[in-house]
């Protein structure tokens, strides 16, 4: 006689446990990555092919973008079990060093990396940038409405009201980008900026959408006329065939500049690969690793200038004077506040 | 790293920030709740009792837009309409979670005793049969709205993506989310969700009271089942009304991405027409490339979601058989108990995965697949508990009192007696399961062994443009969804049973 439905089940169980648990898979190093994975899993699979150690690569989703991955490694401190973390912008890298989770590591690949990108103890090293740009729709906004787009204020001209948005900042590059306005526009000015932004979503007059991306598909489609975003979605509109201009906002003479956001990566205090960790870090900061994502889809900025780069790729722009260290120190402060403010 | 429960996180949750949001989440499941009920309930008589034309197919395909993530709703209707907001963010919930309150109602129905009925359609006709079952039916009704309401409040995607548009609608899963993600006070999460988790249960449990009350209304010893009803002229108006949740949750979700993966919207950008040859060829491509890129996290999908079925249906049976059997007061604290993960918001299942198991002790089975596995049979062994108790509930329990009495032990009767009983009803329970841990992403995004799957595939690529390689993946995984309900449906001799 055939066991019956649950005298299959009582074998099945012990048996489904046992093997997953027995398939951990036999990682040779454990990088925790909030590229985008389309960009990320070609070069960590190239660096397997190169030096045989196997990767294991844990990837975050827009919808949480970074900041599950930096959640995840405060909950996991107590039993490490990420080696690298490449985190795709600056903030939260900081503040995992100023708590003391990340370990030093002096890579030579990073040499020529400018010191503005490095931490002074070698806890983290930025590289490969996003720039904090304006996507526009070309079809909505004329020539001469578009060269008078200049700076971030613009944002908040009554003349576009209904057809602008920037992503909540409550997450990622948005979050990154406010917490740098504090810094460099001083608290009163910053705060102006967020107050007016969440004011006009209230009156319907500014959309906050769920994530970059999607306010450049927003744009994309004409649901919106200009907005916030960063070059890498910019650019997969462009490559797309979009009707869409890009604009480098606050370039005149005493303003702000255009933030630039590199991605940054680390290697985790108490990493359990540690010689692993060491080789793909310095996999990661090669110059050969900022010429292909610049060339890649996400249009990444190489942070050192002789590195070769296509044409769409600008680095003609001038950045925004920004002190990541004291976004990093900033970034919980903020990350509260905008929360209440953002949240209601 | 704080992750205690500080007095500050305590005393935030009465700020009016805060009971504005509860206010608002409130809304928005009562909202989706009425909607589901709207639709859900005429569907499940016409599909369970009435001869409207299809009704046999159009039943379980009734199920589909539950199966479906409510976010494959939203983005496939976000560039086809304007309204965005509360009212569409309880619009998206509502379809997606109209099948709850279908499959209850159809099953409540079936239960209307057949002599009782003829004698109400000859005195009064249609309308004299509908006035006498709705009130038996309606606590069913409202048991699966119940259910739908818990799904609506603790969704934070859909509201997020929907509300992309025009002021913010946010909700108290955000707020959940956001606590998490504090840098300074990560542990805030549990508090915050402290009342959501409320909220939920105080709707779940008078649900459990309503199932059992539908439950006894129609429970008879002279039962009949009753027969089709004849609704004449009226039966294809029926019919479009059965249409419409169908239509907007799953025909036209499942129609943009087969649109999209033949890559119809860029032909159409470029204005020249449409090229079937090029769909076509654009089709195969985007499939080939989604098999290609995405096979490990499709074959992860379905081992995992296999094995927490093959899993979380021996304990809902072992549990739900206790909740029957059990003297009454120990049967209600483990239905209780039963109900609470359904309670909990997804995204504190996968906090507390990450602090539980995150330990040096557990660190292998914390990578493992094993891992996934534990955090979905948590997450949905309330399921086969509730399904399978109602399921022991319409056992003649005489056949287990004769099999104990000539000696047969209490494992053996639950492996000879109610096991080969309850077939149906553990097939219904094992696909629910599998379904709803296939399309499982909230919990699952902060688990790394639970990241490999399709689904965070789907939505990482989501990011990209939503391109024709992303629509054909995520046809895929509805496919892998659908596929063991479908061939039940179609092999099996006994019916699958989701509600008995």
């Amino acid at each position: 006689m055939s066991p019956s439905p649950p005298g299959r089940f009582s074998v099945l169980l012990p048996l489904c446990l046992g093997f997953l648990a027995s398939c951990a898979p036999d990682a040779d190093v454990v990088i925790y990555c909030a590229l985008d994975q389309v960009h990320a899993e070609p070069l960590l699979e190239r660096f397997e092919k190169e030096t045989g150690l196997v990767v294991r690569a844990e990837f975050d989703v827009e919808a949480n973008k970074t900041i599950g991955l930096v959640s995840r490694l405060r909950a996991e401190s107590g039993a490490t079990r990420c080696d690298v973390f490449w985190n795709n912008e600056m903030g939260h890298t900081v503040a995992l060093a100023e708590e003391g989770l990340l370990a030093s590591y002096d890579s030579p690949s990073a040499k020529k990396i400018p010191a503005i990108f490095r931490d002074e103890q070698f806890r983290w090293t930025g590289f490969a940038a996003r720039a904090r740009v304006f996507i526009v729709n070309t079809d909505l906004v004329s020539p001469e409405e578009l060269a008078e787009i200049k700076g971030m204020w613009d944002l908040f001209d009554p003349k576009w009201a209904g057809k602008v948005g920037m992503a909540r900042p409550l997450t990622g590059t948005t979050l990154t980008h406010m917490t740098a306005l504090y810094s460099v526009l001083g608290e009163e000015r910053a705060r102006e900026y967020v107050a007016t932004a969440k004011r006009l979503n209230d009156e319907g007059k500014l959309a906050l959408t769920s994530g970059n991306a999607t306010l450049m598909k927003q744009v994309k489609v004409g649901e919106l006329a200009f907005g916030w975003t960063d070059t890498d979605d910019y650019n997969v509109a462009r490559e797309g065939g979009a009707h869409v201009a890009c604009v480098y906002p606050d370039q005149g003479e005493g303003e702000i500049g255009t933030l630039l956001i590199p991605n940054s990566v680390a290697m985790i205090q108490n990493a359990p690969h540690e010689s692993a960790a060491k080789k793909l870090i310095d996999f990661i900061l090669r110059e050969e690793t900022e010429r292909t994502l610049a060339y890649a889809r996400s249009a990444q900025i190489p942070v050192r200038n002789h590195v070769e780069r296509p044409d769409y790729v600008r680095g003609d722009f001038t950045p925004m004077e920004v002190d990541f260290r004291t976004v990093g120190r900033d970034l919980p402060i903020r990350q509260v506040e905008l929360k209440e403010l953002f949240l209601d | 790293m704080t992750t205690g429960i500080s007095f500050e996180a305590a005393s935030s949750l009465l700020e009016a920030r805060t009971i504005a949001l509860l206010g608002r989440t409130l809304s928005l499941g009562l909202g989706s709740a009425s909607i589901a009920l709207f639709f859900g309930l005429p569907f499940g008589f016409l599909v369970a009792r009435s001869n409207m034309p299809g009704a046999a197919i159009l039943r379980p395909i009734g199920a589909v837009p539950l199966f479906l993530p409510s976010l494959f709703l939203a983005i496939a209707w976000a560039p086809l309409v304007e309204l965005r907001g509360g009212i569409a963010a309880a619009l998206v919930l509502g379809f997606s979670t109209f099948p709850l309150v279908a499959l209850f109602s159809a099953r409540a129905f079936e239960r209307i005793d057949g002599a009782k009925e003829e004698a109400a359609l000859l005195a009064g006709g249609l309308r004299a049969v509908l006035c006498m079952e709705l009130p038996l039916v309606l606590p069913s009704a409202f048991a699966g709205a119940s259910v739908a309401f818990a799904f609506a409040v603790n969704d934070f995607a859909t509201p997020d993506y929907v509300s992309s548009v025009g002021p913010k609608f946010n909700v108290y899963a955000d707020e959940i989310f956001a606590s998490w993600n504090l840098v300074k006070d990560p542990g805030r999460a549990l508090v915050t969700a402290l009342p959501l988790i409320a909220l939920t249960l105080l709707t779940l449990i008078p649900a459990l009271a309503l199932r059992r009350k539908g439950n006894l209304a129609t429970l008879d010893s002279g039962f009949r089942a009753p027969s089709t009803l004849d609704l004449g002229k009226l039966k294809w108006g029926a019919f479009l009304f059965a249409m419409i949740p169908l239509t907007v949750g799953a025909f036209v979700p499942i129609g943009r991405l087969l649109f999209e993966s033949a890559g119809l919207p860029a032909q159409l950008e470029l204005g020249g027409g449409v090229d079937l040859a090029a769909a076509w060829s654009t089709m195969q491509g985007a499939f080939g490339q989604a098999l290609e890129r995405s096979r490990a996290d499709l074959a992860n999908s379905i081992l995992y979601s296999t094995c927490a079925a093959a899993v979380a249906v021996p304990i809902g049976l072992i549990i739900g058989h206790a909740i029957e059997r059990a003297p009454r007061r120990i049967g209600r604290a483990l239905e209780f108990l039963g109900l609470l993960p359904l309670a909990l918001p997804a995204i504190l299942f996968g906090i507390g995965a990450v602090f539980v198991w995150s330990k040096p002790a557990t660190a292998d089975l914390y990578d493992s697949g094993a891992m996934a596995v534990l955090l979905f049979v948590g997450r949905y062994v309330a399921f086969p508990v509730l399904l399978l108790a109602g399921a022991v509930a319409s056992l003649d329990r005489r056949l287990e009192e004769s099999a104990a009495i000539a000696g047969a032990g209490p494992a053996k009767r639950m492996l000879r007696i109610v096991a080969p009983e309850l077939r149906g009803s553990l097939a219904g329970s094992f696909v629910l399961v599998f379904v709803f841990c296939m399309r499982e992403l909230d919990s699952a995004i902060l688990v790394p062994a639970a990241n490999h799957t399709a689904i965070l595939r789907v939505f990482n690529g989501v990011h990209f443009g939503r391109d024709e390689y992303v629509a054909a993946l995520a046809l895929l995984l509805i496919f892998a969804i659908l596929l063991p309900g479908a061939l039940w449906s179609l092999f099996a001799k006994k019916r699958l049973e989701v509600l008995r």
